[in-house]
């Protein structure tokens, strides 16, 4: 399903982060030597809001990644339900030993609370706009954006109010839901294969999927952010089991998931690269090879540093979830259909996206100069020490 | 001419510009003087197009400088204008006919550009402008006799080595082994390959190294892993011509058949089989290269890779950097043309299955990509880099089981050469573990054939 949107609003504020050197004079994460510089606290709560897609941005609003082989024959398949000498992950629940788990804000995500799917109707040949619906995308790409769009926007008062007024605005045109959407449609529609669509959808009609999907959304809604960052939190002293994890692990797998946010992360970058490098002085503009290049290690350093938050944000999200309904997950997601459904999502996903993101930033920095930006970037990495 | 000869001339050139910089900075007051500084200081800094230019300026703002036209034919020469050079050479020589630095250096070009005949003309009239009894002594003397000569007078030296280089290049090498016997070059039961390999074994640099087996070349005829080595040394560096002859003659004196047949299959995947190169063409490829991966120049790089493939047109590695800039322009459909234009001119070329079939991976294309990648392993068995980028195409089209072959069989490969690829063997254990997932594996290319990344 979407389950990568959901983590993708998490990884993006990373991304910033990694992003940061190839795009020095945009964000506020370098300092003065071009290092980067991260944050030792969790993620905090927004100060600011995001343009709210599909509606118009108020001027003043507070906005708020030939020997003989060495890998062992494994003894266990993907239908082999038991797991059970899975060695614990690295994430930092690793050194902690409690073995039942409490899990906080656990009432967050109760699925049966969450809204549903819309139904869909069952007659006939499954449009893609009924799959894309079926499987969250709609719901979860609002998440996603407002995350990109928050991103986007530089602090409250470092900026003049007219710039401000005109980064809102472009945000609120650029990142639109129903246009990113669309895009996402067009570039999924290419990609369809009818058996394997029509076996997804009849998945995703079923009670685990829906309610997956509904936990899914959920996951992505603004502020999501902090609701796991708390429960991680919580999971220092309450580690999971390792079967959980192994199931975990097992979806990222099988989903292409990690794949799917690094793909994202890179395509964010390669957006914003190509945008700055496009108002550069012609000597300093890069050639596409070379905003390849720079989204590859982005790519790169967003996979070595994403790991933990993907871990963590799937434990969370999927915290209702009993294990056998979690393995449901898996085996559909390892079927041909599944491996279709995953694999189109992601470059549909990626090429929506990344557009989306290069239009915007090549629009604000069209709008608001370089320089500016460059300006308002000082003081911040100053404070994020 | 061999890689040594031409770094000298390199450090030649430098040092010509050195002692045009000091005598420029006796002659401050003219705006040539000034520019040559300028000169030459942008060519220590390696901003060489720029140095070229303000070569031009100097030399054009005085005309009869034999020395300002000496640094810009140099640098010209040194850029891939070669037109230019020669041109600048001969109004210098016309200024100063009996300018001892001056021979030296067209001769050297005209080694360059392959017209060993004027090259030894140039030799000739060097020669000539010694007194009489070093002439003779140089052409009479004993064996003995010559190394102290030679140190007396070291443009003697540098005829010797330029004549070695003709004779090579031209492949006597018999006759270059005489030469540098008769001038007490190499001398006859030395170990010169195992004091090579043993430069080698240590590390020592990379110029001295090759020093020691273009003298094993010389000195040991049957030295056949030592001429093997120099071979792939040179058509690592880009100089393909010598590069073939030096293997083929390893080939012909190895007496292991497995040795034999793999210099076969070498000079037919990597050295264009039997598509010989002329001289120019091989020197504006080397060049290109080097205006484009040194110094970025692109405009520079693709006129003399053009150039090089109007005289060479079977000549397949000008191709392929031409599709590797108009990859790096964001072309994809230009490199496919350009790539699928050198399969054309080298159906054999390993460096081409792999460029294009990693391409066409990027842009999804796995048939296609899967037929040249394995023609691209096929022709080089240990090429990991490519065989992992095979596996990544296989599971793209869910052809699991050759995949797990092919990634394993890189994976032990790699291991052997102490270039682990976790993130390749991570992935295998998940796919061992749970089967096949939705993303694709990585297919890392290390670098264990460095000298082959350059082709």
């Amino acid at each position: 399903m979407t389950d990568r949107i959901a983590r993708v609003v998490l990884l993006i504020g990373a991304l910033v982060l990694v992003s940061a050197p190839s795009d020095a004079e945009t964000y506020r994460w370098v300092d003065e030597q071009g290092n980067v510089t991260y944050s030792d606290r969790p993620p905090q709560p927004r100060q600011v809001r995001p343009p709210a897609p599909d509606t118009k941005p108020t001027p003043d609003a507070k906005a708020t990644e030939m020997k003989g082989p060495d890998v062992k024959t494994p003894e266990t398949k993907v239908s082999d339900v038991k797991a059970p000498e899975v060695k614990a992950p690295e994430v930092r629940t690793s050194d902690v030993k409690a073995p039942e788990m409490q899990i906080p804000e656990l009432k967050a995500l109760d699925a049966k609370t969450s809204v549903p799917p819309t139904p869909i109707p069952r007659t006939g040949p499954t449009k893609i706009d009924e799959l894309l619906e079926l499987a969250g995308i709609r719901a979860q790409l609002v998440g996603l954006l407002s995350r990109v769009a928050l991103d986007l926007r530089p602090p409250p008062g470092q900026m003049s109010p007219a710039d401000q007024a005109t980064i809102d605005r472009i945000l609120a045109q650029t990142l639109r839901h129903e246009a990113v959407y669309g895009a996402l449609r067009d570039a999924f529609r290419p990609q369809v294969d009818r058996p394997s669509l029509e076996t997804t959808a009849a998945w995703l009609r079923t009670p685990v999927a829906r309610k997956i999907v509904a936990l899914e959304t959920a996951a992505s809604e603004p502020g999501a952010e902090q609701k796991v960052a708390d429960y991680a939190a919580g999971l220092k002293a309450n580690p999971p089991p390792a079967r959980r994890l192994e199931l975990l692990q097992r979806l990222d797998w099988v989903t292409g998931a990690n794949e799917t946010s690094a793909d994202l992360v890179a395509a964010i970058a390669r957006g914003l690269s190509s945008a700055v490098s496009a108002v550069s002085p012609p000597e300093s503009r890069l050639r596409p090879s070379q905003i390849e290049d720079r989204a590859a290690q982005v790519r790169a350093r967003a996979n070595e540093t994403l790991r933990e938050v993907r871990t963590m944000s799937m434990l969370y999200t999927y915290q209702t979830l009993h294990d056998e309904e979690l393995l449901e997950y898996v085996r559909f997601s390892g079927t041909d259909a599944g491996r279709w459904y995953n694999t189109a999502m992601r470059k549909a996903l990626v090429g929506a996206l990344g557009k989306a993101v290069e239009q915007t930033a090549t629009e604000l920095v069209r709008a608001v100069p370089i320089e500016r930006w460059a300006r308002a970037a000082m003081p911040a990495s100053h404070a994020v020490k | 001419m061999t890689i040594g000869p031409v770094r000298d001339i390199a450090l030649a050139i430098a040092l010509a510009l050195c002692v045009a910089a000091v005598a420029a900075a006796q002659e401050r007051k003219t705006p040539a003087g000034s520019d040559l500084d300028r000169a030459q200081a942008a060519f220590q800094a390696g901003r060489y197009t720029e140095a070229l230019g303000l070569a031009r300026r100097a030399a054009d703002a005085s005309p009869t400088s034999v020395r300002a036209l000496t640094v810009r034919a140099g640098m010209a020469e040194f850029m891939g204008e070669f037109e230019e050079a020669r041109a600048v050479y001969e109004r210098a020589a016309a200024l100063a006919p009996d300018d001892v630095e001056l021979i030296y250096r067209t001769a050297s070009f005209a080694v360059r550009v392959g017209e060993y005949d004027r090259a030894l003309a140039q030799l000739d009239r060097l020669l000539a402008l010694h007194p009489a009894h070093v002439r003779w002594l140089f052409q009479w003397a004993p064996t003995y006799l010559q190394p102290g000569l030679l140190r007396d007078h070291p443009s003697l030296e540098q005829i010797v080595q330029i004549k070695l280089d003709i004779l090579t290049e031209k492949g006597d090498l018999a006759q270059a082994r005489q030469l540098a016997r008769s001038y007490a070059i190499v001398k006859s039961g030395e170990n010169y390959c195992g004091e090579a390999q043993a430069k080698s074994r240590e590390g020592a640099e990379r110029e001295e190294t090759f020093k020691a087996f273009r003298l094993a070349t010389l000195g040991q005829p049957d030295a056949a892993d030592c001429i093997w080595w120099y071979g792939q040394w040179l058509s690592d560096e880009g100089y393909v011509r010598l590069g073939r002859l030096m293997v083929i003659e390893g080939t012909r004196m190895t007496p292991s058949a497995g040795n034999k047949e793999s210099g076969a299959r070498y000079l037919r995947v990597r050295l264009g089989g039997s598509r010989e190169v002329p001289k120019r063409a091989e020197q504006l490829f080397l060049i290109a290269r080097q205006r484009y991966l040194r110094d970025g120049d692109i405009d520079g790089a693709v006129r003399l890779f053009d150039e090089s493939i109007h005289l060479s047109p079977t000549f397949a590695r000008p191709y392929n950097y031409r599709a590797t800039i108009a990859a790096d322009l964001g072309d994809r459909d230009a490199a496919l043309a350009w790539l699928q234009r050198a399969l054309q001119a080298d159906p054999d070329s390993w460096r081409t299955h792999r460029n294009l079939g990693k391409l066409l991976s990027e842009l999804e294309r796995y048939p296609e990509a899967e037929m040249h990648l394995r023609r691209t392993v096929q022709l080089f068995g240990d090429d990991a880099g490519g065989r992992l980028a095979l596996a990544r195409v296989l599971y793209a089209q869910g052809k699991y089981d050759d995949f797990a072959k092919e990634a394993r069989a890189a994976v032990a490969f790699l291991a052997n050469w102490k270039a682990p690829v976790p993130e390749v063997r991570d992935f295998l254990a998940k796919f061992d573990r749970w089967g096949p997932g939705a993303g694709l594996p990585p297919a890392p290319d290390p670098r264990i054939i460095i000298g082959w990344n350059y082709d």
